[in-house]
């Protein structure tokens, strides 16, 4: 990975120029996704300056009174700020915990498969969950884990009691992460199984020859060779630490398991687009965003100290 | 150096990319909101007579679409009414589900429409884009553009006070609700139920659960299998409503609903009443009901139109709703009761809604250049003759009229289309509701389980008070903890995922929450009403 040296000889940028001059094609092929840039991701920026006034519709972004952290202090201040932060971050955390290494073992094992027949099915099996709507996928878990459903028919004949899983705190984590791999595991897959697909075949011949067992061959070739990509997405996926879920967390959201369930994000849209408050929810959305930036960057430093592997 | 047009060309690209984004709307975030420009054409507007314009003018009206209508723009009441009126009106439909969501937007983006139509505008929201300039005061238009309004106005003087906000203006128009009975929800038990386990009317809540406790176990429906629901209700409709089940029982309970909060009047002292042992006493025996499988297990989780399948499959024992519709086919079998005796011997319909029932129905936007001739428009319908076209459509097509009351059509009824050709049906329009134009949602069985209710009223329903900006802004946050904390506890109380030792902690967070200054400001908003 290449750094940018500040100290600069004079005549780089000159040189930068011509370069760019020279190879300007692919810099208007550029232009697009930076316009784009610009336009949705670093224009909104400047209405966060709500987040710090009492926003008032009739005077406008610039023309509302300063609040300074007033904001800020609400929420922090609230009764359901620990219950927030904690939720966010312990779903998110299992999420990571649980159910990012499931898509790399089902990787490894497609890849394991000799018949490619049945490797294939078992691929489309896996990963077509992911083309259903999490409204439909909401509806599904209703219908499966109702006191009268096949789950809770299953549970008490095999001598269980009856389980609220939908409507008890202590079941909801459970619920929401286990469908989500049940969803998501077969999509994630893909793109190990395309690196997977890209090591040298000589190194399994060569680790064969040594002796290396299935295991170690995995272990010692497969692994080591998909490590940047590993790497690299579960950077990306903590870049989304705070957000992932916001639809799915909110359609199984009910009084009853509110006590876990209840999260920074849901919190934001109750609040904010039900009842009108701009600039409060402006605050806990930025505020939610400096955690995830905080994240992102622990995250990149200890993956460039440790493997190598970094956004930068 | 070689190509040095090459280089230009990609900075003026870069350079001119830069200005585009720079200018986007995307970029340019907040919009001036317009000003209001009671425009000329006022003078073309007539006071009183039919059209209501020579020319003939078109108007964007927002409205919520309820599941059970057909488009507006098929609705006979706006066919009529357009050519009549000269004023033709496009409506944008959104449908219940996010209509809160599209609403906020609406204003926050500011592409306004010119009025909207049964808007169920919070009075928080009313005051905040009524004073941001969004929506035009109409106070002073009423006297000269909407008589029939007016009338009731000064017939029924708490419409006034329920609608005006303390700097005297008048932003949303609520639909007008003279016939009591379409205030309430009724207490209906399966009579017929009742006849073969040989029980009476129960009269208190002890007789309440002896009586669910028999429908449970009793097979009344005598098909062999506990299929049966003793007892069920709404679920919530959101944070902030309340817990319906809790609404509707608590009058048992002395704890009334006044000022449109969990509100107790003793002696002109508002006592806000979600923290009080009775409460605790109600919340403990609705866990009873709810322990015992009594009430509904889904009660916190169906959807509205699986609650209206309950009450239509014959299967519930024991419910509450305004009217008999949703279990038209199989009415006789349910009679409405008064409502139980509580522990302490109350016995009151804390359940109740104002005279201006729906509030913030309608409201005129600044970007209407008719103000005038829409206020004249909507007024139309809070006169008898406006409000049976909305609801009844037709004469001769959809109702007929027998002793001057109109009715719908056997055959128009059997085509199931009722609900597809009203606005009314899903609640909310602005117009008028009076005996006069009742007959489908309020026939004799109706009036009979209200004739039940009436003696048990309050004999004052006050409606929620009407805040300044700034105390309105105080109630707001106050109110989104407090409700929040005391809706997800009470129902956890309910189904017993808490248990009662919580009680104290309850009592000490709603304190912590500031309670004792919501009580002190809806006390002083009692208190400005009263003098």
């Amino acid at each position: 990975m290449t750094r940018w040296r500040s100290n600069g000889q004079p005549g780089r940028t000159s040189r930068l120029i011509r370069r760019m001059a020279r190879r300007y094609d692919l810099y208007l092929m550029l232009l697009l996704p930076m316009v784009w840039y610009l336009v949705f991701h670093y224009g909104p920026l400047y209405g966060l300056q709500i987040a710090f006034k009492n926003f008032n519709l009739a005077r406008g972004i610039v023309g509302s009174d300063w609040a300074g952290f007033e904001h800020f202090l609400r929420f922090f201040n609230s009764y359901y700020f620990w219950r927030l932060l904690r939720n966010t971050l312990t779903i998110n955390l299992l999420s990571l915990l649980v159910a990012f290494p499931i898509p790399i073992l089902l990787a490894l094992l497609i890849n394991e498969i000799r018949n490619k027949a049945f490797s294939k099915w078992l691929q489309n099996i896996t990963y077509i969950p992911h083309f259903i709507s999490i409204v439909v996928v909401v509806g599904i878990l209703t219908v499966m884990l109702s006191t009268k459903g096949p789950v809770n028919m299953l549970v008490q004949a095999l001598g269980g009691s009856e389980t609220r899983f939908l409507e008890s705190a202590g079941w909801f984590k459970t619920v929401f992460i286990g469908s989500n791999i049940w969803q998501n595991m077969g999509w994630q897959s893909i793109i190990y199984i395309a690196a997977l697909s890209g090591i040298n075949l000589q190194l399994y011949e060569a680790a064969k020859m040594d002796g290396a067992s299935r295991l170690r061959r995995i272990w010692h070739v497969s692994l080591p060779g998909i490590t940047p990509i590993i790497v690299i997405l579960l950077i990306l996926d903590v870049g989304q630490f705070m957000n992932i879920g916001f639809e799915k967390i909110l359609l199984l959201q009910n009084n009853l398991n509110l006590e876990s369930s209840d999260v920074i994000s849901t919190f934001v849209y109750t609040t904010g687009i039900l009842k009108g408050e701009y600039s409060y929810t402006a605050a806990i959305g930025l505020f939610n965003s400096v955690i995830n930036l905080v994240l992102l960057l622990i995250v990149n430093g200890f993956a460039r100290r440790t493997s190598e592997t970094s956004l930068w | 150096m070689r190509k040095p047009w090459r280089r230009n060309a990609v900075w003026t690209m870069v350079i001119l990319g830069l200005v585009v984004s720079g200018c986007s709307p995307g970029a340019a975030g907040g919009k001036e909101a317009n000003s209001a420009a009671p425009a000329a054409a006022a003078a073309t507007v007539s006071k009183t007579g039919y059209p209501i314009v020579e020319e003939p003018i078109k108007l964007k009206m927002f409205t919520r679409i309820a599941p059970v209508n057909g488009p507006f723009k098929d609705m006979p009441v706006f066919q009529d009414y357009g050519a009549l009126s000269n004023i033709e009106v496009d409506f944008i439909e959104t449908p219940t589900d996010g209509f809160q969501e599209k609403k906020n937007l609406l204003f926050a983006s500011n592409e306004l429409p010119d009025a909207l139509f049964r808007s169920s505008l919070t009075p928080l929201e009313t005051i905040r884009y009524g004073t941001a300039g969004q929506l035009i005061p109409l106070e002073n238009l009423i006297d000269d553009y909407a008589p029939n309004f007016k009338k009731l106005l000064d017939e029924y003087p708490e419409i006034r006070s329920g609608i005006t906000t303390p700097e005297g203006h008048i932003y949303a128009l609520p639909a007008v609700v003279t016939l009591g009975a379409a205030r309430t929800d009724k207490k209906w038990i399966n009579q017929s139920w009742l006849e073969k386990l040989n029980l009476e009317e129960p009269q208190t809540t002890e007789e309440l659960y002896n009586v669910l406790v028999a429908f449970r176990d009793q097979d009344p429906n005598g098909n062999g299998e506990a299929d049966e629901i003793p007892m069920t209700a709404r679920a919530s409709a959101g944070s902030g409503q309340g817990i319906p089940v809790v609404n509707m029982m608590s009058g048992s309970f002395g704890l009334d609903q006044q000022l449109g909060y969990n509100i107790n009047l003793i002696d002109n002292q508002v006592e806000i009443w979600m923290g009080s042992e009775r409460n605790k006493e109600l919340l403990v025996y609705l866990n009873k009901l709810y322990n015992e499988k009594l009430l509904d297990p889904e009660v916190f989780s169906h959807t509205e139109a699986e609650y209206l399948a309950k009450q239509a499959s014959g299967k519930t024992g024991f419910f509450f709703d305004q009217t008999n519709n949703p279990f038209l086919d199989i009415a006789d079998q349910y009679t409405g009761i008064a409502p139980p005796e509580g522990p302490h011997g109350d016995r009151l319909q804390s359940q109740g809604a104002p005279v201006a029932r729906d509030f913030g129905a309608f409201a005129i936007t600044s970007v209407n250049k008719y103000p005038e001739a829409t206020l004249r428009w909507i007024d139309y319908f809070y006169s008898v003759e406006g409000s049976t076209l909305l609801r009844f459509g037709r004469e001769g097509e959809h109702y007929e009229l027998k002793d001057g009351i109109p009715y719908y059509k056997e055959e128009f009824l059997k085509s199931g289309n009722q609900a597809k050709i009203t606005p009314y049906a899903g609640g909310g329009a602005p117009h008028l509701i009076s005996d006069q134009v009742a007959s489908y949602i309020n026939p004799p069985q109706v009036q009979e389980a209200q004739e039940k209710l009436d003696p048990h009223m309050p004999k004052v329903r006050y409606a929620a008070p009407m805040f300044d900006e700034q105390t309105a802004q105080r109630v707001n946050i106050l109110r989104n903890d407090i409700d929040k904390y005391y809706e997800e506890q009470s129902t956890k109380f309910i189904a017993g995922a808490q248990s009662f030792d919580k009680w104290d902690e309850f009592q000490a967070t709603l304190k912590k929450m500031n309670i004792d200054e919501l009580q002190q400001i809806y006390q002083d908003a009692y208190d400005k009403m009263e003098k």
